[in-house]
């Protein structure tokens, strides 16, 4: 089993990390940002199931941003439309900073158009999921992104 | 003697260069006479004035004759300056006609100018110096002809954004002038939407039509500029599609919800469901795709009317193409009581096309073709190479002035379409009476989403029917 399945115990981020290198069988830490409560909540279901550890689940970029410096992620699930920064700003700016830059980035929208899908790759995502996505489709993204991300 | 007397008298036949020669004729024939008379006066000889009375004679008849001659050539003189007189006269007259016409045309011109109020009908010279500006133009930039014609540039008018290159941010007006002109100096002609400038400092959307101008002689004078304010309408668009993306986002968002989470509620082995409950939410989630899709084809439609519906195209096997949305229709038929026949070239048929626009194109379809067919009905989904007409029509055989298709058929044994009808079918929101009268589920967005895709890639739908007894569509596409 790569992941461990372990529920999100530790929502503040204050996970088990030891002081340098991260321990092998440590948990793929997850951002989720996503301004719908409901799709939040359903994409930290996805992300357990897939078995990650949500670090920290907001509902706007700033927020994202913000969290994204404090928790460093292996991965950001981000919403596209979001407010005070979309999610492809987000992604930008982590893709800017040197800190950030090495985090995957999963992007949801509702704009599921090829011009859609070029902007957010375009952005710097790893990969993007039209919404709406299936639980199990978004569950298999979140394992294909995180395979080696602590290896 | 005898030859100059057998000249035509007539002048105006005389060649130009027998003139002089006429001229000198009367002044020998007068020495003749004059050598006659001497002889008459001074010979003793009878025989001598007998001869010399026989030249006078002679000399005199020929003068004489010579003087009539010239009398008539002058009176034919005369006939032909009154006839040039005249001609004159009416030439003058027609020039009169024509000085007329062209002032009324000039005015006609002017009055229609003028009477353009909507549209800004602005002429400049060739750089740019405005030389018209109807009221249209005052009306729309806020300044009248007298403060324009002959001072201001079109160019002033301008937001100097868009006049400005981007390796040339300060660019001079005659670089100014040459990216407006620029379009039209290519082809001819050119329509776009330009931002102008108004007297009070507003910025109007303007789609302007630059032609160029040119004078008698076929040289080109210089520019015409017709405007007409789009500010609104455009306003008026760019709301539609905001509008259309949030109720696209709006719709989407609350049906992500609703399928996740049943996702999660029927997947859940921990707490598995009793048959009947899991019937009932695959109601709810059945129901939920159907919204879903209906969302996906608003959208789509609102894209094919606003022109922005673009393809990815790429080689895609229509035969998977038919296969895939006979697996989707599979279900449905069989709980309908349909039957459901393919018949496919077993090696595949590849066209250029968009895989996915094209799969919903095939799935509308034969979906429509099961919804359609009551129990015992047959659906047949064909797929073959034919080739096609000029004017479009289908034939089985390759002729020079056909070109090969790729042909889908898809044919049922429903309910059939009235043949008046069949005209609208690609209409949106259009639904057969037969669809209606048979409580056949939909909106009507289906035939018109499948057309519009078909002529996107450059190919026909046609449809045969005969009502009570099936219908049959058509879908080719040029086999490149």
């Amino acid at each position: 089993v790569p992941f461990p399945d372990r529920t999100d115990s530790d929502p503040d981020g204050t996970g088990p990390t030891t002081d340098g290198a991260p321990a092998l069988d440590a948990p793929v830490r997850v951002l989720v940002a996503d301004d719908e409560e409901d799709i939040r909540l359903l994409v930290c279901v996805a992300v357990r199931k897939a078995g990650c550890t949500v670090v920290a689940a907001v509902a706007d970029g700033a927020q994202a941003l913000l969290a994204a410096r404090a928790e460093r992620p292996d991965l950001l699930v981000l919403d596209v439309s979001m407010p005070e920064a979309s999610g492809l700003e987000v992604c930008e700016q982590l893709r800017a900073d040197p800190a950030t830059a090495g985090a995957r980035v999963l992007l949801l929208s509702a704009g599921a158009s090829p011009d859609d899908i070029a902007r957010g790759l375009a952005a710097g995502a790893d990969a993007y999921l039209p919404k709406p996505f299936t639980v199990a489709g978004l569950v298999a993204q979140v394992r294909t992104l995180t395979v080696g991300a602590r290896a | 003697m005898t030859a100059l007397a057998e000249r035509p008298a007539a002048p105006t036949e005389v060649p130009p260069s027998a003139a002089p020669r006429r001229r000198h004729a009367p002044a020998a024939l007068a020495v003749v006479a004059a050598a006659g008379l001497a002889v008459l006066v001074l010979a003793p000889n009878p025989t001598a004035v007998v001869l010399a009375v026989a030249a006078v004679a002679a000399a005199v008849g020929e003068l004489t004759r010579r003087l009539r001659a010239q009398l008539a050539a002058a009176a034919e003189l005369e006939v032909q300056r009154r006839d040039l007189l005249t001609l004159g006269q009416s030439t003058a007259e027609e020039l009169e006609v024509a000085t007329r016409m062209m002032r009324a045309r000039a005015q006609t011109m002017t009055s229609v100018i003028d009477a353009v109020t909507e549209q800004s009908i602005i002429g400049t010279d060739r750089d740019g110096l405005i030389r018209v500006w109807n009221p249209g133009a005052e009306r729309m930039l806020g300044l009248p002809r007298a403060e324009v014609v002959r001072l201001r540039t079109i160019t002033d008018f301008h937001a100097p954004e868009e006049l400005s290159p981007d390796d040339a941010p300060e660019p001079d007006p005659g670089a100014r002038f040459a990216t407006l002109v620029h379009g039209a100096q290519e082809h001819g002609s050119d329509v776009r939407d330009w931002t102008y400038l108004t007297a009070d400092g507003r910025r109007l959307t303007v789609s302007v039509a630059i032609t160029p101008r040119t004078d008698d002689d076929g040289e080109q004078a210089g520019w015409n500029f017709v405007g007409t304010d789009m500010t609104e309408a455009r306003a008026a668009e760019r709301l539609k599609d905001q509008f259309v993306s949030l109720i696209s986002h709006e719709l989407r968002t609350p049906l992500s919800s609703i399928l996740g989470y049943l996702e999660l509620v029927l997947d859940d082995e921990e707490q598995p469901l009793t048959d009947e409950q899991r019937q009932y939410l695959n109601t709810v989630e059945r129901n939920a795709q159907r919204l879903l899709r209906l969302v996906g084809d608003l959208l789509f439609t609102a894209q094919v009317d606003a022109g922005r519906f673009t393809l990815q195209p790429e080689d895609v096997d229509l035969a998977g193409i038919v296969r895939a949305a006979e697996e989707t229709a599979r279900v449905t038929a069989a709980n309908r009581g349909v039957a459901l026949t393919v018949d496919l070239p077993a090696e595949g048929l590849v066209v250029r096309g968009d895989a996915l626009r094209l799969g919903q194109a095939c799935d509308n379809l034969v979906s429509n073709a099961v919804k359609f067919t009551p129990a015992g009905g047959e659906v047949t989904l064909r797929l073959r190479t034919a080739w096609r007409d000029a004017d479009g029509t289908v034939v089985d055989s390759a002729t020079p002035s056909t070109s090969p298709v790729a042909l889908l058929s898809v044919s049922d044994t429903g309910v059939g379409i009235p043949t008046g009808e069949q005209g609208r079918l690609f209409t949106s929101f259009f639904r057969a009476s037969t669809a209606r009268r048979n409580a056949v589920p939909g909106v009507g967005l289906g035939l018109t989403i499948t057309k519009a895709i078909t002529t996107a890639h450059g190919g026909t739908l046609g449809v045969t029917s005969v009502e009570g007894r099936g219908t049959t569509f058509t879908l080719a596409l040029p086999l490149d």
